[in-house]
């Protein structure tokens, strides 16, 4: 049991020092920490955003995928304090892991994150009466709060007038109208975090005798906790009689009999009093209708007449559906066109240093690690950065306009079919691109088995890493025959994106009915008016995106390529290498320069066939026999786990092809028509090409893959799993059409 | 905000069985107690007026307006809130 201190512990953040003198009512040791508090929907993030700048960090809490954001903001005084923006949240006792943090936070349980000496709460100004009701919770713990009413300029737009004195006497904290997306009021908010803010006195509770009762006896068993005040106790009390016996922070800061205590309670409890969860809720609800009564002059129109206009269109039975996959049609298809320009750039600059760097450094181990090695490596983790930026740039906008929740609503039937929610849509749409930006994308899914779940099966979607081999091998072996309106080749490409769809349909079927079978899961969404979005917003998000993906993602990717770099490339020479060599400058004395030039195409061939990659590759041929791949595809299958198109140039390199290779026609052609030299017989028919194609499709080979899922999911455990279920799916899948292609007489 | 109970002889239906555009009024809420707690946080309290705005275009699930706030819930969800019809 640790019993949270007030000592600074492990700072989550680098400290940084205070620039000006120090406030003496702040504790010296670390910078004030201001918590952002509110609703999903509340603008928290435009404010924290507008409050901090580029002063900002993500990170996870320590062992759950919950984002946690941090900033420094420089108040009037020169004082620098440090804000922490909190999930979205509607209550304090949780439904979603976000939610769970946050209670933790604000009670103090929370490890890693000192309480905070301010919260500053986001309501919105349109939607004071729901939004008041986590509000209310928050001011009762009894820390100070300042409230601040965000969106004023739509709620005076909507002609809602809000006596914003009636509501600090009602409330018992200072309030502040602001209007984040504007960067309105935000002036006088500063000057408010400056200040000294005293906790609220006010009472906002209305329990039940029973309940009250049983609150104040399990208070008294607490143990002492010095981070969270007095009156703050018979929350915690509340949510140990609310918990729900997972292992969070909660569970783990509560002495074993206290938590027995509260579970004898409860049930004494449901017994006597059975309405005893939603009576406490009305009862606040009553509360909140008494302060709107008082402090709200006019409550405006009914609702918010834009946004009903264009849902009229956009939530259309028919219209709605038709607008969603043109949309995301445009998304799709900008994503790639947008992205791609910048990715070209990208390789050639990251090609051109390879070679500057190897005209400047002597021949040698070491300029092959940097140039084969390092800046592959760095070189690979950067093409992927403008996907990830044009894609967030579009999820950012259909978030923050509002119409990632209509994509949702309108998904949802569709995904619910598989056990998934509607937001599962577009990062699996996203992963068509990429499945990295795609695994980011789940962010947006609340429930923590449904994203999961999503993550498990984005990489079956078939991403444009594939496009390449896929068009290699339909190249090579798909005769370019019109059948009807349609070519073969053309159907085998969809047969590909279909397989993958299907594969993943399949598996998320299965995940949802076995490992990540949600009890009672409770789909609620809210649908926010439409609003539009703040550039500045977005583009900070874009920004963060892809710097978290290079830190994070890329050192794994980075580490990744040196390895198998070192693979490809050691050890170094060998009987077969040796005698190429000696024939090369053979050929150079006698001048036979195109001959020369053909060994030292060989020559890279043969190296990489005894590197320990190439070994690696040999060793694997019994396993992938069976699927029709021979040791050269076994070469392949390991030097793709860098990225899957390498395996286009794998190929070209050990069929000795040298640069010529990277020409596809000629590949192709190699690749039909290559004969095994000792039997003499075509190494490849079309049925092995459909195969290896297949287990393109369903074989997890992306490292980065890997790398982002490790990142999102906070653990070894589903990369894991994603690495042995989709390799294994890939060779039963592969065993099934080559093995049965053969039966059925496709084998030559 | 209206009385929390509303007489005996008052209609009562399950949510989803409204159409959209009509509204009702919410009498009280079965199921689950952990969901139920959860819908009433998120303002679905009885006594409240609740609309049901439209059904997605595939019939599921179904956007409801309370509080002026938009939420849309599935429609097996709906079946557990009791509502009077306006």
């Amino acid at each position: 049991m640790s019993r949270h201190a007030e000592a600074p512990g492990v700072p989550a953040q680098p400290v940084i020092p205070l620039p000006h003198a120090r406030d003496l009512s702040a504790p010296a040791a670390r910078p004030r920490v201001i918590a952002i508090l509110g609703n999903p929907n509340a603008g928290k993030s435009t404010l924290f955003n507008r409050l901090t700048g580029l002063r900002q960090k993500a990170g996870n809490y320590p062992g759950v995928t919950v984002e946690k954001k941090t900033g420094f903001c420089d108040l009037p005084s020169g004082r620098r304090v440090e804000l922490l923006d909190l999930p979205g949240s509607y209550s304090l006792h949780p439904g979603s892991p976000d939610e769970v943090i946050v209670r933790d936070v604000l009670l103090g349980l929370q490890s890693d994150t000192p309480p905070p000496d301010l919260i500053l709460f986001v309501v919105d100004a349109t939607h004071l009466d729901r939004h008041l009701y986590l509000a209310l919770q928050a001011i009762e713990i009894g820390r100070p709060v300042i409230l601040a009413l965000n969106m004023m300029d739509a709620a005076r737009a909507q002609g809602i007038e809000i006596d914003e004195l009636a509501l600090e006497r009602q409330l018992g904290v200072p309030v502040a109208g602001i209007s984040a997306a504007k960067g309105a009021g935000l002036g006088n908010l500063r000057r408010l975090m400056d200040r000294e803010v005293e906790p609220s006195t006010t009472h906002f509770r209305r329990w039940a005798p029973h309940l009250q009762r049983v609150l104040q006896s399990l208070e008294s068993r607490l143990p002492g906790h010095p981070s969270l005040p007095e009156r703050g106790r018979l929350d915690l009390a509340m949510a140990l009689l609310l918990d729900d016996g997972e292992d969070d922070a909660l569970a783990r800061s509560t002495p074993p009999a206290v938590l027995d205590d509260a579970r004898i309670l409860r049930r004494r409890l449901d017994q006597i009093e059975p309405g005893w969860r939603s009576d406490e809720v009305e009862g606040r609800y009553e509360i909140i209708s008494e302060i709107i009564a008082s402090a709200v002059l006019s409550s405006g129109q009914k609702h918010d007449r834009t946004s009903e206009r264009i849902d009229r269109v956009l939530t259309h039975r028919v219209l709605g559906p038709v607008l969603f996959i043109l949309l995301m049609g445009a998304m799709f298809q900008s994503v790639f066109a947008w992205a791609q320009p910048a990715m070209d750039v990208i390789d050639f600059l990251v090609s051109r240093l390879g070679v500057v760097l190897r005209s400047l450094m002597p021949d040698g181990p070491l300029r092959s690690l940097i140039v084969d090695g390092i800046v592959t490596g760095v070189g690979t983790t950067l093409t992927f950065v403008p996907q990830i930026a044009v894609l967030y740039f579009f999820l950012s906008v259909l978030e923050d306009t509002g119409y990632m929740a209509r994509a949702a609503f309108i998904m949802d039937r569709l995904m619910g079919k598989v056990g998934l929610s509607g937001r599962a849509f577009i990062p699996l749409l996203s992963s068509f691109a990429c499945a990295i930006p795609g695994i980011m994308a789940t962010r947006t899914i609340d429930n923590r088995r449904d994203r999961l779940a999503t993550i498990m099966i984005a990489p079956f979607m078939s991403c444009s890493a594939r496009l390449p081999v896929y068009a290699l091998l339909i190249g090579a072996f798909v005769p370019n025959r019109w059948i009807g309106f349609v070519t073969l080749p053309g159907i085998t490409l969809f047969s590909m994106y279909f397989l993958g769809i299907l594969a993943a349909v399949a598996v998320a079927w299965a995940l949802k009915r076995t490992l990540l079978r949600s009890g009672k899961p409770l789909y609620v969404m809210e649908l926010p008016p439409y609003r539009v979005p703040s550039w500045r917003s977005i583009l900070l998000t874009v920004r963060e995106r892809s710097l978290l993906f290079v830190c994070k993602a890329g050192t794994v990717i980075l580490a990744v390529s040196v390895v198998l770099w070192f693979l490809a490339s050691y050890p170094r020479g060998g009987p077969a290498v040796d005698s190429v060599r000696s024939e090369i400058a053979a050929a150079q004395s006698a001048g036979d320069h195109a001959r020369a030039s053909a060994l030292e195409n060989q020559l890279a061939g043969v190296s990489l066939r005894d590197s320990f990659a190439g070994r690696a590759g040999r060793l694997l041929e019994p396993a992938i026999r069976p699927l029709g791949f021979d040791w050269r595809i076994g070469i392949g299958l390991i030097t793709s786990l860098a990225a899957r198109e390498v395996m286009v140039s794998t190929m070209a390199t050990v069929f000795g092809l040298g640069d010529a290779g990277q020409n596809a026609v000629s590949l192709r052609a190699h690749l039909r028509d290559a004969v095994d030299p000792e039997t003499g017989r075509k190494l490849y028919s079309p049925l092995i090409g459909v195969s290896l194609m297949v287990f393109f499709v369903l074989a997890c080979q992306c490292m980065s893959t890997l790398a982002v899922a490790r990142r999102e999911t906070n653990s070894w455990r589903w990369p894991v799993f994603m690495l042995v279920m989709m390799n294994a799916l890939a060779w039963i899948v592969s065993f099934a059409v080559f093995q049965g292609g053969r039966l059925l007489g496709f084998g030559s | 905000m209206s009385a929390r109970d509303p007489g005996p002889n008052e209609d009562e239906m399950p949510l989803d069985r409204l159409g959209p555009g009509e509204r009702g009024v919410i009498l009280r809420l079965e199921g689950d107690r952990s969901i139920v707690r959860r819908l009433m946080e998120l303002g679905l309290v009885p006594g409240t007026t609740v609309e049901v705005v439209r059904r997605a275009p595939l019939g599921d699930p179904v956007e409801l307006r309370v509080r002026r706030i938009h939420l849309s819930i599935r429609g097996s969800e709906a079946a557990h809130i009791h509502v009077a019809p306006r």
